[in-house]
């Protein structure tokens, strides 16, 4: 049997037969990529082209939304918050991670519990019961200005600061370096003895060790963990939210690009220039992530 | 494969289960759509309010009073703090998915009504579903837009500011007169630094409304005109920062990173609490929650400072309910709200939660049943509600003017900017919203 489209139905009975059960199984996912993925983006992507309160119908305005932003001085200043935030944070959590999982490493009884301590930041970092404790801490009353003052320096209001307020959102994501600290323990168990046993017979040091042969035989961990951990800190959101009671502030200077995005679609409705913030952070977080790929030919080995 | 075709049996029974499950949530639903009065037919209305966790309690059980006088009624309530609450009721709306009967508030009433996202009430006001006798005519005409009943009081407050006699004895400065001016103000709060402690908190920034709308008003202006465009010139606002600005400068109220620490703080942990000034602003109905807050004297309220031979900034505020427009029991919802303002069970645990009630009759009331700081909101309210003018409502947009104050006011208080350029540019980014 040959249809208008010249394709043999028959076998494409026979196929859809074969796998209509691993369909089946496959439905509850691909039910939920639908839903919960592929129409809200195409939805946003609509949306972004558009004027939308969320209560009347949208107007399309074509791409207005997306040449606004660059003379909104609130979305420059966010950009230049969310990249203060990726470029220290990232490269900070991803040495202490490092640092910490050589330490660990180093055959230490036990290792379990450490490693199951050290991850536990991690578990409830993003959460909004940290982001509060954080505010305690760094507080005008907090807990680390009693410290410094314990030893004689008086401390500022971190983070009520414009100055000093995103240093520690930084510090509290170098704080959760558990994931990648795991995936690094993983790595360095990877990384063949003799390699080291011939380093030692051939005088090598511990650093030089470190540097030699722990560091590049570690690179396609690495580039793994810096893609992951900078996606994640383009998109941070909790934690300025929590901190800066929802507003970014102390004078936008916690002002995360998703915190203006929210605030823009919740706060002041509009849903379309929203939408197109998103599809501008996701063009953004590609480029970033084309550019790590392309620059990592350069500097991660691969054993092969 | 019979131990497939087992597994396969059990896999599609577990998808018509959730099948089965998630009509029968919404045929329920359905049946209940046409109970107009709800006679043996089981109708379920939801209900939202902000709020913090002592009014949730009281409401929780005024709401269930309702149910048990109304047993063919369920209400599902839904409750949270201010910001969160207008957050999420937008969003419900826009998804339709708002609850049927939703606390408003002057500041959003006609954003949401001229949206057509609020229930016009009139034919319920009309046929008595809902009772508005016993409501002043002004009382009402507060719940009015463009003429027509979106809200109805569920209790109506006048703001103002608080001190702890108390603490002035203590200080040796005299009590803040009923009759000052902005100068007075300024000058207590110099005399009260002098004394080792802040006069207030900044308010110079923040919302627009009351502080700088006080202010906008007595200098014969408004926040917005009639017609949403934008109620005061820059000199007045020039005004207002500038002296805020000086009693920063001279140390008498907090530096920006104390201000910005404490300023989302609650109720319980606010500068004023927790004695780091003396005087705050605050509406006059929460009186009652700041004295619990204080073991030693008894809290006063004194009416906002005057600008000289100036206008009366006063105007009614409050606390309303509406009924969203896509509510399939507009009936319900309206004896709900009926009975919310207007019975005896309900105002008994009401007292002036919020507000002095709205029905005069309701306000006699709840009059023994008041504890002294409560009665005090009352009388308060009572004495300076007859200086109380119409005053416009915000026009769409209102959240990024305000957005703009707010930005604005914290570029001075961090001297990123002067009072004459943060004044600029927030009449520039308002006009350009409201234009």
């Amino acid at each position: 049997m040959i249809n208008p489209w010249g394709v043999d139905t028959s076998i494409m009975k026979s196929v859809l037969r074969k796998n209509a059960v691993a369909y089946l199984f496959l439905s509850p996912w691909l039910i939920g990529l639908l839903a919960l993925s592929v129409i809200p983006m195409g939805a946003s992507l609509y949306f972004s082209f558009t004027e939308y309160d969320m209560f009347s119908s949208p107007q399309w305005i074509g791409l207005e939304n997306y040449s606004g932003m660059i003379e909104d001085p609130k979305y420059l200043k966010s950009i230049e918050v969310t990249l203060t935030y990726v470029l220290f944070s990232v490269p900070l959590q991803l040495s202490f991670a490092l640092g910490v999982s050589v330490l660990l490493n180093r055959g230490l009884r036990g290792l379990k519990i450490y490693r199951a301590t050290y991850y536990v930041p991690s578990l409830f970092g993003g959460s909004v019961a940290v982001a509060l404790l954080w505010r305690q801490l760094f507080g005008g009353e907090g807990l680390v200005n009693k410290f410094l003052a314990s030893i004689g320096i008086e401390g500022a209001n971190w983070i009520s600061s414009p100055d000093t307020a995103i240093y520690t959102l930084i510090i509290l994501a170098v704080w959760q370096f558990g994931s990648p600290m795991l995936i690094f323990l993983a790595g360095l168990k990877g990384i063949p003895n003799e390699l080291y046993e011939a380093a030692n017979i051939d005088g090598a040091g511990k650093l030089k060790q470190f540097f030699s042969i722990t560091l590049p035989m570690l690179t396609p961990i690495i580039l793994f963990n810096l893609i992951m951990q900078i996606i994640g800190a383009f998109q941070a959101f909790t934690p300025a939210y929590i901190v800066s009671g929802g507003e970014g502030g102390p004078l936008d200077s916690t002002l995360f690009y998703t915190l203006y995005l929210y605030q823009k679609a919740f706060a002041h409705f509009q849903m379309g220039y929203a939408s197109a913030m998103a599809w501008a952070l996701l063009i953004m977080i590609a480029i970033v992530t084309a550019v790590i790929f392309a620059s990592s030919k350069k500097w991660v080995f691969y054993q092969e | 494969m019979n131990k497939f075709r087992s597994l396969f049996i059990s896999l599609i029974s577990v998808v018509l289960l959730i099948a089965v499950a998630g009509c029968s949530g919404g045929s329920s639903e359905s049946a209940s759509k046409s109970g107009g009065d709800g006679e043996g037919k089981k109708v379920e209305i939801r209900f939202a309010w902000w709020g913090d966790t002592k009014r949730h309690e009281i409401y929780n059980s005024i709401v269930d009073r309702f149910e048990e006088k109304h047993p063919n009624i369920k209400v599902k309530r839904e409750f949270g703090g201010w910001p969160e609450y207008w957050e999420k009721m937008a969003t419900q709306i826009a998804g339709g998915n708002a609850p049927d009967v939703v606390s408003m508030h002057q500041f959003y009433v006609s954003d949401y009504a001229r949206r057509n996202s609020l229930l016009n009430l009139d034919e319920l006001v009309k046929s008595g579903d809902i009772n508005q006798d016993q409501f002043d005519e002004a009382t009402v005409d507060s719940g009015k837009v463009d003429g027509k009943i979106y809200m109805i009081a569920k209790g109506i407050t006048m703001s103002g500011w608080a001190y702890n006699p108390a603490l002035f004895d203590k200080l040796g400065v005299s009590y803040p007169d009923p009759n000052w001016t902005w100068e007075d103000f300024g000058k207590k709060v110099e005399e009260l630094k002098a004394k080792g402690i802040w006069g207030t908190q900044d308010f110079s920034g923040g919302q627009l409304q009351p502080n700088f709308r006080y202010f906008a008003r007595q200098n014969g202006q408004d926040l917005f005109t009639e017609d949403g465009k934008l109620g005061f010139e820059k000199e007045t606002l020039i005004k207002w920062w500038s002296m805020w600005d000086d009693l920063r400068k001279k140390e008498a109220i907090p530096d920006g990173a104390t201000s910005t620490e404490y300023e989302s703080a609650p109720l319980e942990q606010n500068m004023f609490v927790t004695g780091k000034t003396a005087m705050h602003q605050i509406p006059a109905n929460q009186l009652h929650l700041y004295q619990e807050q204080f073991k030693e004297g008894e809290l006063e309220l004194v009416p906002y400072p005057n600008v000289k031979d100036g206008e009366n900034g006063e105007y009614i505020e409050g606390a309303y309910l509406s009924i969203t427009q896509k509510s399939k029991h507009p009936k319900e919802a309206a004896m709900f709200i009926d009975f919310f303002v207007n019975a005896k069970e309900s105002l008994e645990l009401f007292k002036v939660e919020q507000g002095s009630p709205g029905s005069a009759e309701m306000a006699e009331f709840v009059k023994p049943l008041l504890s002294v700081p409560q009665q005090k909101a009352v009388d308060f309210i009572q004495e300076v509600v007859p200086d109380a003018r119409p005053a416009a409502y915000a026009p769409l947009g209102v959240n990024e003017v305000e957005q703009a104050f707010k930005d604005n006011a914290s570029a001075i208080i961090f001297g990123q900017h002067s009072v004459d350029e943060a004044a600029d540019k927030f009449m520039k980014t308002a006009e350009g919203i409201l234009k």
